[in-house]
């Protein structure tokens, strides 16, 4: 799938000239970019590029001030919020819960775009809520306390209720930052998997270059609120285009079993790094 | 944690401490009062009970209706805001239909019209602090918790200025009223009270699933599709209907949208579509216990109802703040 | 993940600041309240003059109406240079300057020298404003009031401290043989069970350790209140229930609609307290601990003569 530059697959987004502000910053400026169906796009780009905001802008958390998201060639705004809330998945990079709700619970708020009045607990919600919660391997925490789970089966319950949202789009902010090893990749091994046996969509924020080399069929680089450049991962993130993108000079190795990876060495200006978030 | 318990037995339970405490307060206070004596209502002692009984009954309906108010109206707030601290008395909305009363009785407007004068104010302050909270077209919630800190700052500032331009006798009436007080309840009041109290409650029960979602976060409720922005204004509008009528009716109140809301999603967790309604309940059966004992303990007098809702939830309240993250 | 716990921990913030604020508010009122109780609440503290000045008072300032009147009856309402808001007996005292009312101005009262002012243990004046205005180095002399007998002797005080020790003796001797004629007169009377509200709403009557209770008693009734000390808040409940049946009510502009619209819709509508008898007595004489109490006394003990 990493082969060729412009996949021949259908646009299922496309983000056209789109502009949006989160808080005082214009995050968004002009934004061009395509999402083609079933790939898994990792975007990348500095602090305050735009990345959070893009997905907030498709996840409808944030209306553009300028621009358009089309989704399936209609624009976003046209669509009715429950439609799209059906389709995409939002999982957010935190979530801060200040009360007490049961995992299963939080996993069947995936259902609520599908019932009626947003509330949706038949019998049949339960089901497919509990297989989503088997398939990210989180059913037995169902009766858990979610403000009581650790960092990695929070995002896996997270998960589980894009599955059960039954979404064809899903939309990850640094879903594995802070988890430790194990986690991850419990996590990332749920996330390949039943993206592949789903043949969603994923558009994954991420600061990890080494992860958008490994599991991206393409990234997308933004800057100041535009696309600096997209493509195949391996083609994309070279040392040239890392060095004008994060101001760092990097190699791009390739470790004993051909995975490439990126070794750090170091800054290229005097600005200071900011830290992630 | 567990599944909580939802079933009919709840609501058994609910409805009977709810028709306990209603029975409590028709039954206590500086007259004690035997409910033969009030059905018979012969001789002199059974005219007695029948007179303090007309008194009595729709004070006790007016308490039962502005406890209902005021937890309704919390609960919807925490969940909305996604902070167990939200209650009318904090967002604003208290103090600003206790101003509007105090300016028209300032004013030598009729008290009869003094409740329109408070649900103006609750109105007036809940447009204001929505307005202070707009930011890019949303209600930004923190900007919204900051409106209600500024809004009380004001009006306390005008209900201050308000009682020392008051003659000492008006000042005294206004500080009572000011600390709550059932203490004059015609039958009118309750049943004056009960179309807000329908419309402020069906608005919220029918809000309540996406509370659910509300109370996770904001953009959890937006990614599932909610239009958060009209959320955002049908609950706030319904809290301020509510919360102005019950101030109108019977004064400031603090804490019952706070304590009733805690202590309910301690028994059955956080579903709207069960924590509300039970608050609903609870808040009724707590404001006429707390108003049973506020004429009990030291009759003839009667201790301001706001005094015993705050004795009790301002522990909870410290608990509750030095509790949260 | 730490911005957004970064703008979470300033929600958190800021409704902790919220809060402190709300409760400011409830501490606020309670605080008012407290201030409306002293207004009404009976001190016992005995007559304190501080510091002592020699020679009589020339520059006098009256921080309650009762006070302006007892030094008009006195005969030295010229030695007034101010008096409180709500002075307004006798018609001379009008044209005084104002210091305040509830709240008094210091500073206005410094600015006018006066060698003595005037403080009522039972009007308006909160202690703190009392103590700071002795702090300031003013010769504050507190009248007392909390009984007949200590209004008596406060006129006679306030007499000495204005060099008129004659007069005051005058005064308090003409009042007490008023006040003895008047005993007399209802010695031999049944006692109507009665009580004296203030105010109706919340209603508010005289209780026990008052001048109140003294007037209500001395003029021949029995007040039902005057085993709770002070000025008790009455539910409508005790109202509708007790065997009241005469109700003294003051009479002013102001009190007449709000009690006219208690007794018909509000606490005072029901059961014995809307079936007593009213009787309704000058406020400005009635409710001050001044030499007009005794109009009040005589005028209520004529209408509860049966």
């Amino acid at each position: 799938m990493t082969a060729s530059a412009e996949p021949v697959l259908p646009i299922l987004l496309e983000a056209r000239g789109l502009c949006a502000a989160y808080g005082p910053n214009q995050a968004l400026r002009g934004l061009d970019a395509r999402f083609f169906s079933g790939e898994i796009v990792a975007i990348l780009g500095e602090n305050g590029s735009g990345k959070s905001t893009l997905l907030k802008v498709i996840a409808r958390i944030l209306a553009p001030s300028a621009g358009d998201v089309l989704f399936d060639g209609q624009p976003l705004a046209m669509i009715q919020r429950r439609v799209t809330a059906r389709r995409i998945a939002y999982v957010a990079q935190s979530a801060d819960l200040v009360f007490p709700i049961r995992s299963l619970d939080l996993v069947l708020q995936g259902r609520a775009p599908h019932g009626r009045g947003f509330s949706a607990d038949s019998a049949e919600d339960r089901q497919r809520a509990i297989e989503a919660m088997r398939a990210c391997d989180v059913a037995g925490l169902a009766d858990r306390d979610a403000s009581a789970l650790s960092g990695g089966e929070r995002r896996r319950v997270f998960l589980a209720r894009a599955l059960a949202q039954e979404a064809e789009v899903w939309l990850l902010d640094e879903p594995t930052s802070g988890l430790d090893p194990r986690h991850r990749i419990d996590f990332l091994d749920v996330l390949v998997r039943e993206h592949r046996a789903r043949q969603t969509t994923v558009l994954l924020v991420t600061h990890e270059v080494d992860l958008a080399l490994s599991i991206a069929d393409r990234v997308l680089l933004l800057r100041e609120g535009r696309a600096f450049a997209s493509g195949p991962p391996g083609e994309t993130l070279t040392p040239t285009a890392l060095r004008d993108l994060f101001g760092v000079e990097a190699r791009v190795d390739r470790d004993a079993g051909g995975r490439r990876r990126v070794v750090w060495i170091g800054r290229t200006t005097p600005e200071d790094g900011r830290p992630a978030g | 944690m567990k599944a909580r318990a939802r079933g009919p037995g709840l609501w058994l339970a609910a409805g009977a401490l709810l028709a306990g405490c209603l029975l409590l307060g028709v039954s206590v206070g500086g007259v004690r009062l035997s409910p033969a004596a009030v059905w018979s209502g012969a001789g002199p002692e059974g005219e007695t009970a029948r007179l303090v009984a007309s008194i009595r009954v729709p004070r006790v309906a007016l308490a039962a209706l502005v406890g209902a108010c005021l937890a309704l109206a919390g609960a919807a707030l925490q969940a909305l805001l996604k902070n167990p601290l939200a209650d009318p008395f904090l967002l604003g909305t208290s103090g600003g239909a206790a101003t509007g009363a105090a300016l028209a009785s300032l004013l030598g407007v009729s008290p009869l019209l003094s409740p329109g004068a408070a649900f103006a104010g609750a109105v007036v302050s809940s447009i204001g602090v929505a307005a202070l909270a707009r930011r890019g077209g949303r209600l930004d919630l923190q900007r919204l918790l900051l409106g209600g800190l500024i809004a009380n700052a004001f009006f306390s500032a005008i209900l201050l200025g308000v009682f020392s331009l008051a003659s000492s006798e008006t000042a005294r009436t206004m500080l009572f009223w000011m600390m709550g007080s059932l203490a004059d309840a015609s039958p009118q009041k309750p049943l004056a009270l009960l179309p807000y109290a329908a419309i402020g409650a069906a608005a919220l029960l029918g809000s309540a699933s996406r509370l659910n979602l509300f109370s996770v976060g904001e953009e959890n409720a937006a990614a599932l599709g909610v239009n958060t922005e009209r959320s955002k204004a049908v609950v706030f509008l319904a809290s301020s209907l509510l919360t102005g009528a019950a101030v109108a009716f019977a004064g400031v109140i603090g804490f019952v949208g706070l304590l009733v809301p805690h202590a309910a999603r301690a028994i059955v967790g956080n579903d709207q579509r069960t924590l509300l309604p039970l608050s609903a309940i609870a808040g009724a059966a707590l404001l006429v216990a707390a108003d049973a004992v506020s004429r009990a303990v030291a009759a003839p007098s009667e201790l301001p109802i706001g005094a015993v809702t705050a004795a009790i939830g301002a522990p909870v309240f410290v608990y509750l703040l030095l509790r949260t993250p | 993940m730490a911005l957004a716990a970064g703008s979470f921990g300033v929600a958190n913030r800021a409704l902790r600041v919220a809060a402190v604020a709300a409760l400011g508010l409830s501490v606020a009122a309670v605080a008012a309240l407290g201030l409306s109780t002293v207004r009404c609440g009976r001190s016992g503290s005995s007559p304190s003059v501080r510091p002592p000045t020699p020679g009589p008072a020339k520059r006098v300032v009256a921080l309650a109406p009762n006070l302006t009147e007892i030094v008009f009856a006195l005969g030295a309402g010229s030695s007034l240079v101010g008096v409180s808001e709500f002075s307004d007996y006798p018609d001379a005292a009008r044209s005084i300057p104002r210091v305040g009312g509830l709240e008094v101005s210091a500073e206005r009262v410094a600015s006018l020298t006066p060698d003595l002012v005037l403080a009522t243990a039972e009007g308006g004046n909160r202690k703190g404003a009392v103590s700071a205005l002795e702090a300031s180095g003013l010769p504050v002399l507190v009248v007392p009031g909390g009984s007949l007998d200590e209004v008596l002797a406060g006129i006679e005080l306030v007499g000495r401290r204005l060099g008129r020790e004659a007069e005051g003796r005058r005064l308090m001797r003409a009042l007490e043989e008023r006040r003895e004629a008047v005993r007399r007169s209802v010695a031999s009377r049944p006692r109507p069970r009665a009580v004296l509200l203030v105010w109706p709403d919340p209603p508010s009557a005289a209780g026990g350790g008052t001048f109140l209770d003294d007037v209500l008693t001395e003029a021949g009734a029995q007040n039902l209140l005057s085993s709770r000390r002070g000025w008790p808040v009455v539910s409508a409940e005790w109202l509708a229930t007790a065997p009241i049946e005469v109700a003294v009510i003051p009479d002013s502009p102001v009190n007449r609609p709000v009690f006219e619209r208690a007794f018909a819709a509000g606490a005072l509508s029901r059961g014995s307290i809307a079936a007593a008898r009213v009787i309704r007595v000058d406020e400005s004489a009635l409710t001050r601990p001044g030499p007009r109490v005794f109009d009040a006394l005589e005028q209520l003990a004529r209408e509860l003569s049966p």
